[in-house]
């Protein structure tokens, strides 16, 4: 049966995590992000996790990278700053493929910016947090719902891809509390990810000697299977390897390991669209006010829909493409300078002058009564 | 029909808990409300406004819209002046009067209810920090809420050791809300 709960985003963060799994958390707290590590500090021991708060954001993530190598579901949790802190540890993350789910609750920046209010400034710091090529998988809730589903699928996916997944929150959605109606229990279960391990011969074992478009298969430490996992560039067995051709296969790999999979990553939604006369593009709880905005909109007789990346990296390139060219007229609407709007452009082919924007970067949300004005003037 | 209130004062007040038990009210009634709180990055002392929404419908955009604001009650003068624009004209504004300062412009705009919140929670309940339970019940009976879908809802989110003192605090708030809108609408 679907639950009815009344919490706040953060919460749902956090319950998300216990209900895919999760055994570990290791972290730093920091506004507007610490109550998914209070509620984290509370679950976790109820479900015979651990919850270890450490010195700082770098401590946070490095002790949940062991937990992962270890074979247990993990998880840190930051905002921006703390992202910052913890880049170099994802790199290694993302280039000895070990999953880690990553919530980042955005704030004003850049630096320690604005702490106690809202921004979506770090879309593309989750594209690229950290120096070298890899593909990020970054995920963006829209609702209160979705920190928990969202959240969930983190975890899924960080299991399928042996990869650190973001999932980004930001202060409205973290601090509001409202209704959510959460799915059944079972059918989150039923859906569970579990990483893959190998079974055959140890001698045998060689976790990095997998197809081209597939992730390592890197079982716990401590059950017999030697390997050895490092952020240098490494060949079959993990041990570094400086060979041209290990080199280039490898780091292929990370790229292909998620692009070709994209079906199983890619999620958006769709909102009044097919009668619209004018797409709204927006993601994260900027879309709450124009959901809202276009139902006062279509009140007065003007047709706008919405949409809605979920998974915002990789993007949903073709179909962002399909609709910017359907539609000659488009707001994209962000509460930064316009991060995701250059990735709008580059899908679509279409020029910057091609749009309208509202972007705001000053750690106030985008009202429904701005987004009104504003497309009022592009009828 | 939706119902826009807005509680305001300063970081460490607690007022947090006061919008997240109406939101909660709401949504045992079926009905949907939400509460989302905006403060500064000050540890204490920066001005503080929470914001409530109670509706029969879906609430998407959390945030209560200037100038269309119900009610809003404060018990801080520096957060008093930087939201009071908010309220609708002639709507209701609840504040204490020890701390904030109206002007007669004001009190000819709005309809303005001096209230010892924090005195009644200092000295009738005997807990300074019951002063959230209430501004809770002064919302309740100045919006016309159900008394009991709240009162139920405050039993259910408070520390369960504080119940007792929050029935109190509950009683007493809303009963002084009651007597100032008795001499008000006399």
């Amino acid at each position: 049966m679907p639950r009815e709960v009344v919490s706040t985003g953060n919460q749902l963060a956090a319950k998300a995590a216990i209900d895919a799994g999760c055994k570990f958390f290791g972290g730093y707290p920091i506004t507007p992000s610490s109550e998914v590590a209070h509620e984290m500090s509370k679950l976790l021991p109820k479900v015979g996790g651990v919850f270890i708060q450490m010195e700082d954001e770098i401590a946070g993530i490095s002790v949940a990278l062991g937990a992962s190598m270890s074979g247990v579901k993990s998880m840190t949790n930051t905002s921006g700053p703390g992202i910052s802190l913890k880049s170099e540890q994802i790199g290694l993350a993302f280039m000895a493929e070990v999953p880690l789910v990553i919530t980042n609750v955005m704030r004003g920046g850049p630096s320690t910016g604005l702490p106690t209010r809202p921004q979506q400034g770090d879309i593309l710091q989750a594209l690229a947090p950290t120096h070298g090529d890899y593909q990020s998988i970054t995920l963006c809730a829209g609702s209160l719902e979705e920190c928990y589903t969202e959240t969930v699928r983190a975890f899924n996916l960080a299991e399928r891809f042996m990869t650190p997944v973001f999932v980004l929150l930001d202060e409205t959605l973290g601090h509001m509390v409202g209704k959510a109606v959460l799915p059944d229990i079972e059918e989150v279960e039923r859906n569970i990810i579990n990483r893959r391990v190998y079974e055959g011969d140890p001698l045998k074992y060689e976790p990095y000697n997998v197809p081209a478009d597939e992730p390592a298969i890197l079982n716990p430490f401590f059950k017999g299977y030697r390997y050895h996992i490092t952020g240098l560039h490494h060949g079959p067995t993990g041990f570094p390897t400086e060979d041209a051709k290990l080199s280039q296969e490898l780091i292929d790999r990370l790229f292909n390991k998620i692009l070709a999979h994209k079906d199983e990553i890619e999620s958006y939604e769709e909102f009044m669209l097919d009668d619209a006369d004018i797409m709204i593009i927006a993601y994260g709880s900027v879309s709450l006010a124009v959901k809202e905005a276009i139902r006062e909109l279509r009140k007065e007789g003007i047709k706008v829909g919405l949409f809605r990346p979920i998974t915002l990296w990789p993007s949903p390139e073709e179909k962002i493409d399909e609709l910017c060219n359907k539609f000659d007229k488009i707001l994209v609407t962000e509460m930064n300078k316009g991060q995701y709007f250059k990735e709008i452009q580059r899908a679509s082919g279409k020029k910057a002058n091609e749009f309208e924007t509202l972007f705001k970067a000053n750690g106030r949300p985008i009202s429904p009564a701005e987004i009104k004005a504003k497309i009022k003037e592009m009828v | 029909m939706r119902k826009q209130l807005r509680f305001t004062g300063v970081g460490g007040q607690g007022v947090l808990l006061a919008g997240e038990i109406l939101a909660r009210a709401y949504v045992s009634a079926g009905k949907y409300g939400i509460q989302v709180g905006t403060y500064t990055s000050q540890v204490r002392g920066g001005p503080t406004k929470v914001d409530i929404i109670l509706d029969d419908e879906p609430i998407l955009y959390p945030y209560a819209v200037d100038g269309e604001i119900d009610f809003m009650l404060s018990v801080a003068d520096k957060s008093y002046q930087l939201f009071k624009d908010g309220v609708k004209e002639g709507g209701i504004i609840v504040y204490e009067p020890n701390l904030v300062y109206p002007s007669d412009d004001d009190k000819a705009r709005w309809k303005m209810f001096p209230i010892e919140v924090i005195t009644i929670a200092k000295e009738k309940v005997g807990n300074v920090i019951t002063q959230s339970v209430v501004a809770l019940a002064i919302a309740t009976r100045m919006n016309n809420i159900d008394k009991e879908l709240v009162y139920e809802a405050m039993i259910k989110t408070v520390p369960s050791k504080a119940v007792e003192i929050n029935k109190k605090a509950f009683e007493l708030g809303y009963q002084e809300a009651e007597e100032v809108l008795s001499k008000y609408t006399s």
